[in-house]
């Protein structure tokens, strides 16, 4: 199967106009996974525009959730979630998680689309978000 | 042994038309099954085409697909399409790397002992040149036609024919030196 880190070079590349940031996070794989793999309960906290995240249904990887955004409107997503691989998307915005094991260590990448081109979305939200996690990672 | 040179040509992965035109329209969910399906199949032909090059000729040939894949006119000539871009890039990285050892020209002359250590068939085959290795992977390991080749090549199918002849010579001398 290839590489999670790979793989979302590719999906960008399918996705031109899509903010992509990397950060290398002093954690291990696992830490920051549990992080990114709990979305009721993080994505809230790294995620500025969102308020809260339901999981509404869940077949294996796949996932179903409803988003409510700050301003108190709710979305739908559907998303794909599994280790070192995260991919969400609704009618506006599609949102990419991939992890490497490092050892010790992990590479994370994260991706952001608006499907409003207008819009796009900026690298230094990526760096942010990507800062936010790291700290939650190593227990923030 | 590792390989048979004569084995029955693998298929295609079986794909969906319809899941790549909802790739090609944004469905991101699709994208990423689409990636499961031909990912494998890239890479084992850039395996086969470019061996010392093939993780580095896999990616560059999955980032040409998938910028490439809202161009594509015909969801149901993906495979042809995929190939054609795999083959391409595997060649292309294959000759940039610099691991081609000898040109169609001199193959022919080489000592045996550039032989010795020889233990399989994949072996034999990745000491052509890419020229004669991608000619000969595409008709026997894949089951081209020699007109499906020049597609795939851009080349004559005239051109196809005496690759595949000189391919053949070649790999019979190194294989049975």
């Amino acid at each position: 199967m290839i590489d999670p880190i790979d793989r979302l070079a590719v999906l960008a590349a399918a996705l031109p106009g899509s903010a992509v940031g990397q950060r290398h996070i002093a954690a291990p794989f696992d830490a920051v996974w549990q992080v990114i793999a709990d979305l009721e309960q993080n994505t809230p906290r790294y995620e500025p525009g969102v308020a809260h995240v339901r999981v509404v249904e869940r077949d294996g990887e796949f996932l179903r959730l409803l988003v409510g955004d700050t301003t108190g409107r709710e979305s739908p997503m559907e998303a794909r979630l599994r280790p070192g691989w995260c991919l969400m998307q609704s009618a506006s915005i599609v949102i990419a998680f991939a992890a490497r094991d490092l050892g010790g260590q992990t590479l994370l990448a994260h991706l952001e689309h608006r499907r409003d081109s207008d819009r796009p979305v900026g690298v230094a939200k990526i760096d942010r978000e990507l800062h936010v996690i790291e700290g939650l990672a190593q227990g923030g | 042994m590792a390989g048979n040179l004569f084995e029955v040509p693998a298929n295609f992965p079986d794909v969906d038309p319809e899941s790549v035109a909802a790739a090609q329209q944004g469905d991101v969910l699709a994208l990423d099954r689409l990636l499961d399906e031909l990912a494998p199949y890239v890479r084992r032909l850039c395996v086969r085409i470019a061996p010392a090059a093939a993780d580095d000729a896999a990616q560059e040939a999955l980032l040409a697909i998938f910028r490439g894949l809202p161009t594509l006119q015909a969801p149901e000539a993906i495979m042809t399409w995929v190939r054609s871009i795999t083959v391409r890039t595997a060649i292309r990285l294959d000759r940039h790397q610099g691991l081609e050892i000898a040109d169609e020209e001199t193959v022919m002359g080489r000592s045996d002992s550039s032989h010795e250590g020889l233990v399989d068939i994949d072996d034999a085959l990745a000491r052509l040149p890419v020229s004669q290795r991608v000619v000969l992977v595409l008709r026997t390991k894949e089951g081209l036609s020699e007109q499906e080749i020049a597609t795939t090549l851009g080349i004559p199918a005239g051109t196809v024919k005496s690759r595949l002849h000189r391919a053949r010579a070649a790999f019979r001398e190194g294989w049975e030196s």
